[in-house]
């Protein structure tokens, strides 16, 4: 009786041991699971947003309500670099034109968060405050293309010389378990803004 | 007892990973939702664009269409576009195309205003096999020729460019390339009306200066513009007459009937001269000294002075005194059958520099000099500048290329 007691105790400790353990395991798991997923939506629902605030900007570019504004909208390229550009555009559709630049900030900006290589993208529209977008952004790449489809070498004196430009961007989960950031990426391949050499 | 903890137990787990499980789908769906989203309004909006681009070929194709595509299925969405005239003084039209997919829906507006020559810097039937682009060759506005873009090292073309034939390299693509700050088309057909000038005679009869050259002596008529006024005379023997512009031309047109038109002075307002005639050296304009605006466009902005030289034959600088030391031209010139050009380029002597502000739109490119060395030898040299306000104006009656250009696009 003394025995059999001490070893059914026994067996419970190691059978419970063992429950706990899977209990614990799968706790684990499914905390990482949940938080990969939750910043994998993050992440997806970040990279739809800054592609739709940049196609929308970059496609009007050169683009002016009162088309008489803007007579040569060939020049709506201010400057343009690897991971900057400034244009020009009526982007309130209110018939003056107004210049928007986009540019990556450097990453010690950005020390608030876990991941090392996240960044803020900002949007300045005329001479107003920049606007930070922190939505994880860890590359905005811009290359540009001549009207022949070659491709022009940075820096680039005259950007009247562009016609087209393939965007880039890479995004990463701000905050990730265990250290494993997600990432995703899109590229606009050619974007051409319609207005840019219309005239 | 242990038998019911055990379901207990096994039925914890159980709704706990049913809960997991829901929360991963959950999560997993509104991923995949999160790319529909973006799949539909990046369909819409590309059924939009289409829209856009057939509504505008088919505009570009009969400009007097106004149809629209009402409710076409395209792409598993739907496709409206309407045509509207936004501005029927102007003849401005706006295409707005909505491309509908699912639940999303997406606009686009394309407006289109007249195509007219004068918006060239530099248009040519035919450029002549021999004359190449060079790289001291700077066109700052609009281009287009026919004929084939013949470059060497690398000309420099500020507007927009075309041409019908391509490029052709002096030696190849790399050595050659022309630098196109304003884009480059090729294959794009445009070539110049048949009725270009005439098209001016009835405007000048009825609302503008008619000068008829079948008249006995009044086949040759000189035109000196001297402000509001306009001097004029059928022979350099008799004195000048002159006629108060703005009441004798409110429509801006002056038109010599199958005659000879030589002018020169300052302009005043927007006029365009027009000559027709195509026998006899009738249906030229001949340059026989300055003919400038009174306000420099380029030194003072509020300048409203335009003018179009539009002949049937050729725009010749005269071979004269007055054109020994440079001649300044504001002006956009149109010729039809011949060219702009210098007569006896090859003969007269050096002549100072062509000061152009404007644009020259030609059948066949002329001569102004001759080099040797790159040091001019007869002739005159070029200073050709484009007058930017022809990007969105043109002097009155100035022909058009009879279709529609693209002036603003809105998506």
């Amino acid at each position: 009786m003394g025995y059999s007691t001490i070893l059914d105790i026994l067996a419970s400790i190691v059978m419970g041991g063992i429950l706990l353990n899977t209990v614990l395991q799968l706790s684990d798991s499914a905390a990482e699971k949940t938080y990969n997923y939750s910043g994998e939506l993050s992440l997806q629902q970040n990279l739809a947003t800054v592609a739709q605030v940049i196609e929308y900007d970059f496609r009007k570019m050169g683009y002016c309500a009162n088309w008489q504004n803007f007579p040569d909208p060939s020049k709506a390229i201010a400057a343009a670099d690897s991971s900057s550009i400034k244009f020009y555009t009526d982007y309130d559709n209110d018939g003056d034109i107004d210049s928007i630049r986009y540019y990556l900030g450097s990453t010690s900006e950005l020390t608030s968060t876990p991941n090392p290589r996240d960044r803020l993208l900002y949007r300045v529209v005329n001479n107003q405050t920049p606007n930070e977008v922190n939505l994880g952004i860890t590359q905005f790449y811009l290359i540009y293309f001549d009207a022949l489809g070659d491709t022009v070498h940075l820096p680039i004196a005259n950007p009247g010389i562009i016609s087209s430009y393939e965007i880039n961007i890479r995004v990463e989960s701000v905050y990730a378990y265990d250290e494993k950031y997600s990432s995703a990426y899109w590229r606009q391949i050619r974007l051409v803004a319609r207005n840019l050499k219309n005239r | 007892m242990s038998g019911k903890a055990m379901l207990l137990l096994i039925s914890g787990f159980t709704m706990l990973m049913m809960v997991v499980a829901n929360n991963f789908n959950t999560v997993s769906g509104r991923v995949t939702d999160n790319y529909v989203d973006y799949f539909n309004k990046t369909t819409s909006h590309n059924i939009a664009i289409s829209g856009a681009n057939m509504a505008a070929n088919l505009l570009f194709l009969d400009s007097t269409w106004n149809a629209g595509i009402p409710n076409k299925n395209y792409q598993g969405g739907k496709l409206n576009v309407t045509v509207q005239t936004i501005d029927a003084y102007k003849n401005i039209k706006r295409i707005t195309s909505v491309g509908i997919f699912r639940r999303d829906t997406s606009k686009v507006e394309v407006t289109f205003a007249p195509s007219k020559f004068s918006k060239f810097a530099y248009y040519s039937i035919y450029e002549g096999t021999n004359i190449w682009w060079m790289n001291k060759d700077t066109v700052w506005g609009p281009f287009h020729t026919q004929d084939i873009l013949r470059a060497a090292n690398h000309p420099v073309f500020f507007g927009k460019a075309s041409s019908k034939g391509g490029i052709k390299y002096y030696t190849n693509q790399a050595t050659d390339k022309p630098y196109f700050y304003g884009g480059y088309e090729q294959g794009v057909d445009l070539s110049l009306p048949t009725n270009g000038v005439t098209a001016l005679k009835t405007p000048a009869q009825n609302n503008g200066l008619y000068f008829n050259g079948n008249n006995s002596g009044q086949g040759t008529v000189y035109l000196k513009f001297s402000g509001d006024y306009l001097l004029y005379r059928y022979s350099t023997m008799t004195p000048y007459d002159s006629v108060h512009l703005p009441t004798a031309a409110p429509n801006g047109v002056i038109y010599v009937d199958n005659g000879v038109a030589r002018i020169q002075g300052t302009v005043k307002g927007a006029y365009t001269i027009a000559c027709s005639g195509t026998s006899s050296g009738k249906g030229t304009i001949w340059l026989d000294d300055d003919i400038v605006y009174s306000k420099d466009p380029r030194t003072d902005p509020t300048s409203t002075d335009m003018l179009g030289i539009v002949a049937q034959s050729n725009v010749w600088i005269t071979d004269n005194t007055p054109n020994r030391s440079n001649i300044n031209i504001h002006a956009s010139i149109y010729v039809q059958n011949g060219g702009f050009g210098a007569e006896k380029y090859d003969t007269r002597p050096v002549s100072g520099t062509i000061n152009l502000l404007g644009g020259i739109i030609q059948n066949t490119r002329q001569a102004v000099g001759t080099f040797n060395s790159g040091v001019i030898k007869t002739g005159f040299s070029k200073s050709y500048r484009y007058d930017t306000r022809f990007m969105t104006a043109s002097p009155p009656f100035f022909p058009g290329t009879g279709g529609y250009e693209i002036v603003s696009w809105y998506e």
